[in-house]
């Protein structure tokens, strides 16, 4: 049976087929034009630019998790370790490993014996990071705790432990002005062109020697390299660069004397300093009370607990040390002498009569002691204090030359300490008071400038130094806290040498009359400062008192009605041993009021230290400190 | 009853086979580096295609037995269920992610405006070969295909599916360019076409819509919304380099970085995975076959078939141009399926059938000729 034609079928004619053969030839050429285009477009993307995708796709793929580095140890002159780090263990939460989460989250949040409302927040929080990301969910739990965790860890599905390494504060709050606290860097830190390698969420010094030293200390945080697929799951691990701890800082305190000297100090609030006389390197830097350094810990700080230190009439924020600006009361007689002797207004043994006060212009300036010291040298003015004799010194040497020999004792600028914030103090000249206030010096200011008041501030620090000075012979050195910094292998990295700032001025002999003076006033009986001898080594000292209030304000009352703030800070300043000086010791009380009985016995308390550490005294138990209210023989 | 012409075999035309079939094996072995790891339940989806391309091979079969001119008496009855099937998919069909574009029959899915491109390919080859007086084409005789196709035109549009409604007017235009037309009608219709354009994307597009197409002209400012598929496209494509990654080891592909990696995007995995030189195996391979199908049309042995096969020629060529450049970043994301590379029933189905439509031309080229 043939096929049923479909449609007549009529075969194209010759010239139609011309025409549909020049069509298709033009299809045909728009065709391969298209086909070209896209193989040019494959050249471009694949091999053109085929790099620059290709980082792309790897930027796609990979992530990189950063692992902390263990910060550098921080160590004292003797290599004992202050702050060193332990590990710090953080329950973590991957929200992959979990198919079940709101039951682990419960369970953990029972043998956390936290509310459950409180991880169930963190976990929101982090909603928005990759999911690759671990989320903490309570960090530095304690032993117990963790081994309650791995114990149950089949039933805790995507919960883990995660180990940080965190500061570890051998001796609590010790030296913690000096040493500074870490924190969380900040948005603005993340700006600053030193903190380029840092990231959020990363620990950097805030404070101290743990800001300064950052660069040594913070070491080179590892990497891990992971895959994840778009959804931030993690696919596979693929390389891992270990983390490298920072270096080792050593300071030049000593652990022992400086807890002897925060020991000390414990109920009250002030400074100690203690430098090596010949190098500078300061043995003691303890400033109380103390920076509660619990409060910083895991970087930061409530503001309830940041407002109570802000308000706190002790200032525990304020590194009093270098901070601290107080006029020196009569340990600037030490100034004044210097420069007395070294000027050739006065002899050693040129002498003053004492009534117990000196009239001038239409002012009576007093001395401490009402009723007179009667007619007293060189010797027995600095001995005994006798402000007298320093009005009358001063009078003669006038204000200009004595801030010429301030100036050159390192007070009225900064010492050039490592540390941040230092302060300068202030030695008053004629020319300061014309510049700062438009005003002509009154010469009766000259007499309050003699004796350590009026204008003139000084910092603990600086006042060590100056002893330091006064009893090395006359070199004035830097202040330096850091001895060296190390690599984790041990190998030296860099070592700070004492430094010079050059001989002060007056000649090594009234420096020698000085020193002698400075020793009767802890040895002899009439001295200010006795409660501070030791049997032992021959200390020299001097004591002060620093007026907060003019005296009209709180006369007529009695020492125990005056309030706290308004009582005179005590000073004493010192070196020993006398014959070759080594240490110089700097007590400052706050609201202490009588140098030889509030800051005495702290002085005493580091050289008896030191002195035991060397040898030269045996360590004996002592009962109790022999501090029983002296006699008020200050000044 | 049909009788089977010896010759017929004999006219097998296995060039265009041999070219099918190597594009179809790349087309499998690429879908299962995509698909291995989907966890979707049922059967595996390479599997799935290779079911699809067993029916397409029994369509093929269907196709080639019968004379194409049959399609001469069946075009408007088929044009006439295609609107209807386009009607009920609107109407009562499967709202896949907002878009109303499936029927479902139960053992498959069924996506009309697939068949819809073949069917207006054969409505328009029918009308232009019976109205064809050898004086050409004016505009008004341009009037009953230009509605012919803007009502399956407006029923995709509405799904919405901008993609294959644009494939219709694609075809439409490039069949109507090859037909004698009068050259003022050819002048009108360029001058029509190009004022047309700002009107539809005022008045036409969604403004969803609108934004494929601003942020194709401009991925990077929206680099996490519109933008992402074609730069995670360009990333994949790009980092395939010369050689690839190898096969399965695409980590764009692999690690979900590339959107619709099975579907529209599934060229992107095969050159991220084969590098320059698999692409330019694929891209060669292809357009062969499609030149190859220019052959078949200008060696039929009528104009029915000559018109045809260009339609079916036309529907290919702008399927695979218009998704590689969207893959490769030339063109905005408009889901046009690459033919026998993405996956997909309805479009390999109506792909296979197309291909059959020109073997069964081929192989009639020196029949029933008087």
């Amino acid at each position: 049976m043939p096929p049923r034609p479909l449609a007549k079928i009529n075969k194209i004619d010759p010239v139609e087929l011309k025409m549909l053969k020049k069509r298709i030839d033009i299809a045909m050429a728009i065709i391969i034009f298209c086909a070209s285009l896209l193989l040019t477009r494959l050249w471009y993307l694949q091999i053109y630019r085929g790099d620059e995708y290709a980082k792309l796709a790897e930027r796609n793929r990979i992530r990189i998790q950063t692992i902390a580095a263990p910060r550098g140890n921080i160590l004292d002159r003797n290599g004992q370790p202050i702050i060193t780090n332990r590990p710090h263990f953080n329950v973590v939460w991957n929200r992959e490993d979990s198919p079940n989460p709101d039951e682990v989250i419960k369970d953990l949040a029972r043998i956390l014996n936290e509310d459950i409302s409180v991880l169930l927040d963190r976990i929101r929080a982090a909603s928005e990071n990759p999911r690759y990301m671990l989320t903490r969910l309570k960090e530095d739990i304690d032993w117990e705790t963790m081994a309650a965790i791995e114990n149950k860890k089949l039933s805790l599905p995507g919960v883990s432990i995660e180990v940080v390494p965190s500061r570890d504060y051998l001796y609590g709050d010790f030296a913690a002005h000096l040493i500074g606290y870490l924190g969380e860097i900040s948005p603005a830190e993340l700006e600053e062109s030193r903190y380029a390698t840092y990231s959020g969420g990363d620990q950097v010094g805030k404070q101290g020697v743990e800001k300064i030293f950052e660069e040594y200390l913070k070491g080179e945080k590892g990497r891990n390299y992971l895959e994840v697929d778009v959804h931030g799951f993690q696919q596979r691990q693929m390389q891992r660069q270990e983390p490298y701890p920072g270096n080792n800082l050593h300071l030049t305190l000593d652990i022992e004397l400086q807890r002897a000297a925060e020991e000390a100090m414990a109920d009250k609030a002030g400074a100690v300093v203690a430098m090596e006389v010949n190098t500078g390197k300061l043995l003691v830097m303890a400033s109380t009370p103390p920076l509660p350094l619990q409060e910083f810990s895991g970087g930061r700080i409530l503001s309830s607990a940041w407002d109570r230190l802000l308000n706190d009439p002790l200032n525990p924020l304020l590194n009093k040390t270098i901070q601290g600006q107080y006029p020196p009361g009569s340990t600037f007689k030490i100034v004044t002498a210097l420069a007395a002797i070294s000027e050739g207004v006065i002899t050693p043994e040129t002498t003053f009569f004492c009534s117990g006060g000196l009239h001038f212009g239409n002012r009576r300036y007093g001395c401490w002691k009402k009723g007179g010291h009667g007619t007293v040298n060189f010797q027995r003015a600095l001995t005994e204090s006798c402000d007298v004799y320093f009005y009358s010194v001063g009078q003669r040497l006038g204000v200009d030359n004595i801030a010429k020999y301030a100036n050159s004792l390192g007070l009225g600028k900064k010492t050039g300490i490592e540390l941040e914030h230092e302060k300068g103090g202030l030695i008053p000249s004629k020319a300061w008071k014309q510049q700062r206030l438009k005003q002509k010096w009154q010469d009766g200011e000259t007499l309050s400038v003699a004796i350590g008041q009026g204008y003139v501030s000084t910092t603990p620090l600086q006042l060590c130094r100056l002893t330091a000075a006064v009893a090395n012979g006359g070199t004035l050195y830097r202040p330096r806290m850091v001895h060296s910094i190390t690599a984790p292998d041990g190998k030296t990295l860099k070592t700070f040498d004492s430094v010079s700032e050059g001989k002060i001025l007056g000649s090594e002999n009234s420096l020698a009359l000085i020193r002698t003076a400075l020793v009767g006033v802890v040895n002899s009986a009439a001295g200010t400062a006795k409660v501070v001898a030791l049997p032992e080594v021959l200390i020299g000292g001097k004591t002060g008192t620093a007026q907060v209030v003019h005296l009209s304000q709180v006369s007529g009352m009695s020492e125990k009605d005056i309030p706290y703030k308004y009582r005179d800070h005590a000073w004493f300043t010192s070196f020993a041993p006398a014959e070759k000086p080594e240490i110089a010791v700097t007590v400052l009380v706050e609201h202490g009021r009588h140098g030889g009985s509030a800051a005495g016995p702290v002085a005493r308390a580091v050289f008896k230290k030191y002195f035991e550490l060397k040898g030269v005294i045996k360590p004996a138990p002592e009962a109790t400190t022999p501090v029983a209210a002296p006699d008020e023989k200050d000044e | 009853m049909l009788r089977f012409d010896r010759r017929l075999l004999l006219n097998i035309d296995w060039v265009l086979i041999v070219a099918v079939l190597s594009v179809a094996l790349i087309g499998l072995v690429n879908l299962y580096s995509s698909t291995h790891l989907y966890t979707n339940a049922g059967l595996p989806l390479y599997l799935k295609e290779l079911t699809y391309y067993l029916f397409g091979a029994a369509i093929i079969l269907l196709v080639i037995s019968v004379d194409y001119r049959v399609l001469l008496s069946l075009n408007y009855p088929l044009y006439i269920a295609m609107i209807l099937l386009l009607l009920i998919a609107l109407l009562f069909g499967k709202n896949i992610s907002g878009a109303q574009r499936w029927i479902n029959l139960g053992f498959f899915r069924l996506q009309p405006s697939e068949p819809a491109k073949l069917i207006l390919v054969i409505t328009l080859a029918s009308y232009y070969y019976r109205k064809d007086t050898g004086k050409g084409f004016g505009l008004l005789d341009l009037a009953v295909p230009a509605l012919l196709t803007v009502l399956p035109f407006l029923l995709i549009a509405k799904q919405p599916d901008l993609g294959t409604g644009l494939l219709l007017i694609f075809i439409f235009a490039s069949m109507t360019m090859f037909i004698k037309l009068r050259r003022s009608t050819l002048a009108t219709l360029l001058c029509g076409g190009i004022s047309f354009i700002p009107i539809a994307w005022k008045f036409f597009l969604k403004p969803y819509q609108r934004q494929r197409v601003e942020t194709f002209l401009n991925p990077e400012n929206d680099p996490l919304g519109t933008g992402y598929h074609i730069i995670q496209s360009k990333i994949a494509v790009g980092s395939g380099l010369i050689f690839g990654k190898g096969y399965t080891q695409g980590t764009q592909g692999q690690l979900d970085f590339l959107p619709e990696r099975h579907t529209d995007f599934a060229f992107s995995v095969w050159a991220e995975e084969w590098g320059f030189l698999g692409s330019v195996v694929l891209v060669v391979c292809y357009f062969f076959m499609i030149l190859w199908g220019l052959n078949i049309a200008i060696s039929a042995r009528d104009k029915f078939g000559v018109l045809l096969a260009f339609g079916v020629v036309s529907l290919i060529f702008w399927q695979a141009f218009i998704n590689l450049a969207m893959v490769m970043g030339l063109l905005p994301v408009v889901g046009v399926p690459m033919p026998l590379i993405s996956f997909g029933g309805s479009s390999l189905l109506t792909n296979l059938a197309s291909l059959g439509l020109l073997m069964n031309i081929r192989m009639r080229r020196y029949m029933g000729t008087s």
